[in-house]
């Protein structure tokens, strides 16, 4: 456990080094949050409230789903693929600990950096320029950081299972790059879940897209209460151990692979 | 010139040559890059299920502007896909700039001669299935004037993003870090256009009407060829200014651009 | 004759971001960042006369590489001047270099995905090379090279030896009169190695190619160069002859034998023993005092040997003898 912590250390450290990077992903980040303000704002029109949500609550999604892009990392991460390709995979799984743990220690250090870096200031951002909602009661802020933590695990889960598909083809950036494609219109990053179809909503919970932001986004508005809050917290933790099992199982084949095949 | 043009179409026939050697890969990342375009559209029009219209505009009038953005655009990533800020600042990294620099052939026609990414083809396919969705629900009323001025819209979308490519490709010569910044421009400006320009708060309106001539690219020529009133009384010629606006982002950015390469060869990486 | 290349008082410095210790430093350095300023390249002065072929010398951060980047026209000195083959480099960028041929240490300047020849062909269309002369001249590589068993593969699927060979004919199609070599035998065995080196020396013997050549390998300078330069900390230490340095500066060679027997001691004449481990003995010996083959001869006349090898004192540690040492007059400048 010291080296999984370790580990995520010196890989949040890492994440401060990029300086340049981080103000401009803040930049970019609050730009497209402001953007689609505008959107969502002329599609209210005059309606108050549409499906059970607010403007205002709409406005916080756009600021919320951009603010946890990094800590998520929705929109591409190769770095298990890159590894398996450049073979410094085989020296990693030489390492006093799982591979599965090995990368989730890591990408540890670099959510928690994002969300310190990232997430944070464009929240506070966003609270100066628009009406935004907070979490109301202190049952709401523990249930967030609950599902938050969640989230991270499955979103990984999600991300390494896509990039263990190079261990069977050296051309896997389309399949994983796909991926990240289901991620961005599944999870309820592009449009809040609630704005869809009934039938398209239902299909998309069938996925565990919708508990990587959607259930995150409902918590911190308070769309969920009490009880649905319970159902969707277990939901999440469902998925974390079905694609925990999955994870393992899949790498343990890739692996297998790699032995046989000699990389 | 006319070596570097011979040598361009060399360069690209190369590219072509050797990405369809990998079949399979190739129609996956095609299929992929152009489900984006869709599956974006797809989803708008599922949100407007709910809201119907957004701010006066039905689906099939922001499909028409969507559609147009998304073609150019795809067709702007395939020409100047070795301009794509994100690949050009890893490449300079990697020391491929250097190497470029080594040969005696014009720099801007080796940068985009050096990637040409066919795949874009999935992209541009399915932002012109979008737009000929929109053409079939909108009722045009198409003259001649109006069917003449729409390649040059085109063109001059081209021209923009292209300039926007090059503009991110220089100032990765001075981050080095990833600039994932650029994405306010390109694909920013790509998400602004493809909706009319009264959702945008002033200021932001402002900045692409002035700064970044983004509304003459899209918004003007869409509201000429819907037949759409101009709700911010700009003189009429505005929607005819899609090429002019095109062309000059695109000479400023090469001005930039040679400025940017004088400052590269003082740090060198 | 005037020299093909003239060097005079070249600096270059580069201001760098300081990245500070800690989590705190790193956050620091995110708000508020310091800069400090790298002589990488200072005050160099040096002429090349044509048909030379240098070894420049230096350990890593030396300031080689920046030197080249000048040279090849990459990279702007902060002062100093620059006149190569009657161009400053970084001016007319392109007039230069169709007349100069480069290979950058283990990065190929061929397309990844193209079997060699195509590539090659490429290069013909870029430097305009005349079909006769383009023709003549691959013939003639492909030849000394060896590229026709791995002239229709694409570069991505050849050895690095191969590649560096592929690199080495695209470098000089267009017959250019100078020619940077950065680490070009870095990672080959030795095999591959020597036939490389051999092809360096034809070029610059027979083609009378002017030649620059980087390298950690001393081996490669020893079989290849008359004049070496070595720079560190961005100065010139030494420039002359090879022969000269490794007299003066080399230090000792050693002689590692596996012997069959185990001796109780094993004497001879003209190298001292070093160290022992079993029956393997190191001895040590000047080159001024005795040859190599010399001394085999004498320790195989005397005991019967299972193995040998001759070890030679690295670049690094003779760079370091004379930093270290002030062997040099201007060394003593160097360590300010």
């Amino acid at each position: 456990m010291r080296l999984f912590f370790e580990l995520a250390r010196r890989s949040f450290q890492r994440q401060l080094t990029y300086r340049a990077a981080t103000i401009a992903g803040l930049v970019t980040n609050f730009f497209f949050g402001v953007l689609r303000v505008a959107v969502l704002t002329a599609f209210y029109g005059v309606q108050a409230e549409v499906n059970g949500l607010s403007l205002q609550g709409a406005i916080t999604f756009t600021g919320l789903t951009q603010a946890i892009i990094g800590y998520l990392s929705l929109f591409g991460w190769y770095e298990v693929m890159n590894s398996i390709y450049t073979g410094a995979v085989a020296t990693d799984l030489l390492k006093p600990m799982g591979y599965y743990r090995f990368w989730m220690a890591q990408d540890l250090g670099r959510a928690v950096a994002q969300l310190v870096m990232r997430a944070l200031p464009i929240m506070l951002a966003y609270a100066i320029f628009f009406p935004i909602t907070w979490p109301k009661s202190v049952g709401q802020w523990l249930a967030l950081v609950v599902a938050m933590a969640l989230a991270w695990m499955i979103s990984f889960s999600v991300r390494f299972l896509a990039n263990l598909a190079g261990f069977w083809t050296p051309n896997a950036l389309g399949f994983v790059r796909f991926a990240f494609i289901l991620m961005y219109f599944l999870t309820g990053f592009l449009m809040p879940l609630r704005f869809f179809p009934d039938w398209f909503v239902r299909l998309c919970n069938l996925t565990p897209f919708p508990y990587i932001i959607n259930t995150v986004v409902e918590i911190f508005l308070g769309v969920l209460t009490g009880p649905q809050i319970v159902v969707a917290l277990l939901s999440q933790l469902g998925w974390v151990v079905i694609l925990g099992v999955a994870c393992q199982l899949i790498l343990r084949a890739g692996v297998r692979r790699l032995v046989i095949q000699g990389g | 010139m006319r070596h570097g043009l011979m040598l361009y179409f060399r360069l690209v026939g190369v590219q072509i040559r050797s990405q369809m050697q990998y079949r399979i890969p190739f129609l996956v990342e095609m299929a992929s890059t152009g489900l984006i375009t869709f599956a974006s559209f797809a989803t708008l029009a599922l949100v407007f299920q709910r809201f119907e219209h957004i701010a006066g505009w039905n689906l099939g009038e922001v499909a028409f502007l969507y559609g147009m953005v998304e073609t150019s655009f795809g067709v702007m990533d395939m020409l100047f896909s070795g301009f794509d800020p994100q690949n050009f600042g890893r490449q300079t990294r990697l020391g491929r700039f250097d190497q470029l620099m080594l040969r005696p052939v014009n720099l801007t026609v080796q940068v985009l001669g050096s990637e040409f990414i066919l795949r874009r083809l999935g992209r541009i396919a399915q932002g012109t299935l979008v737009l000929v969705i929109a053409l079939n629900w909108v009722d045009i009323h198409w003259t001649l004037a109006k069917l003449c001025y729409l390649p040059f819209v085109f063109i001059g979308q081209i021209c923009f993003f292209g300039g926007l490519f090059i503009i991110g490709a220089t100032i990765s010569f001075w981050t080095l870090e990833s600039i994932e910044f650029m994405n306010v421009f390109t694909y920013g400006g790509t998400e602004m256009m493809s909706y009319p320009a009264t959702i945008y708060q002033d200021w932001l309106r402002k900045f692409f009407t002035y700064i970044l001539p983004a509304v003459f690219i899209n918004y003007y020529p869409a509201l000429f060829i819907l037949d759409k009133p101009d709700p911010f009384h700009m003189p009429a010629f505005a929607s005819y200014l899609a090429p002019a606006a095109g062309f000059g982002v695109l000479a400023a950015a090469l001005a930039f651009w040679r400025f940017g390469i004088q400052h590269y060869q003082s740090t060198g990486t | 004759m005037t020299p093909i290349i003239r060097v005079h008082h070249l600096h270059k410095h580069f201001r760098l971001t300081r990245n500070r210790h800690g989590l705190l430093g790193a956050v620091r350095g995110l708000i508020a960042p310091e800069y400090r300023t790298v002589r990488a390249v200072d005050g160099i002065s040096f002429d090349l006369a044509r048909g030379e072929l240098v070894g420049y010398l230096g350990p890593n951060g030396a300031g080689k590489s920046t030197t080249i980047k000048m040279l090849a026209g990459l990279l702007v000195p902060t002062s100093g001047e620059i006149v190569v083959n009657g161009h400053v480099p970084w001016r007319e960028r392109q007039a230069y270099v169709a007349r100069i041929g480069a290979v950058f240490g283990q990065r190929t300047t061929l397309w990844w995905d193209l079997p060699v020849s195509e590539s090659l062909d490429l290069l013909q269309h870029i430097y305009k090379i005349p079909a006769q002369q383009f023709q003549r001249n691959l013939d003639e590589f492909r030849q000394l090279l060896g590229l026709d068993a791995f002239i229709n593969t694409p570069v991505r699927a050849l050895s690095l030896g191969q590649r560096m060979r592929a690199d080495l004919c695209a470098a000089l199609l267009h017959d250019p009169d100078l020619l940077f070599l950065d680490e070009p035998t870095i990672g080959l065995d030795v095999v591959a190695k020597e036939r490389i080196r051999q092809f360096i020396q034809h070029v610059n013997r027979v083609r009378g190619t002017t030649v620059i050549l980087t390298t950690h390998d001393l081996s490669d300078v020893e079989k290849l160069c008359e004049r070496v330069m070595i720079i560190d900390h961005g100065r010139l230490l030494y420039d002359g002859k090879l022969e000269f340095l490794r007299e003066k500066f080399g230090g000792k060679r050693q002689l590692v034998v596996d012997f069959a027997e185990n001796y109780s001691d094993a004497p001879v004449d003209g190298a001292e023993i070093a160290g022992r481990d079993g029956n393997r003995v190191t001895y040590e010996f000047e080159r001024r005092v005795i040859a190599a083959s010399e001394l085999i001869g004498r320790l195989s006349s005397q005991y019967r040997i299972n193995d040998l090898e001759v070890r030679e004192p690295d670049i690094e540690s003779t760079i370091r003898r004379i930093y270290e040492e002030k062997l040099l007059e201007n060394a003593s400048d160097a360590a300010n």
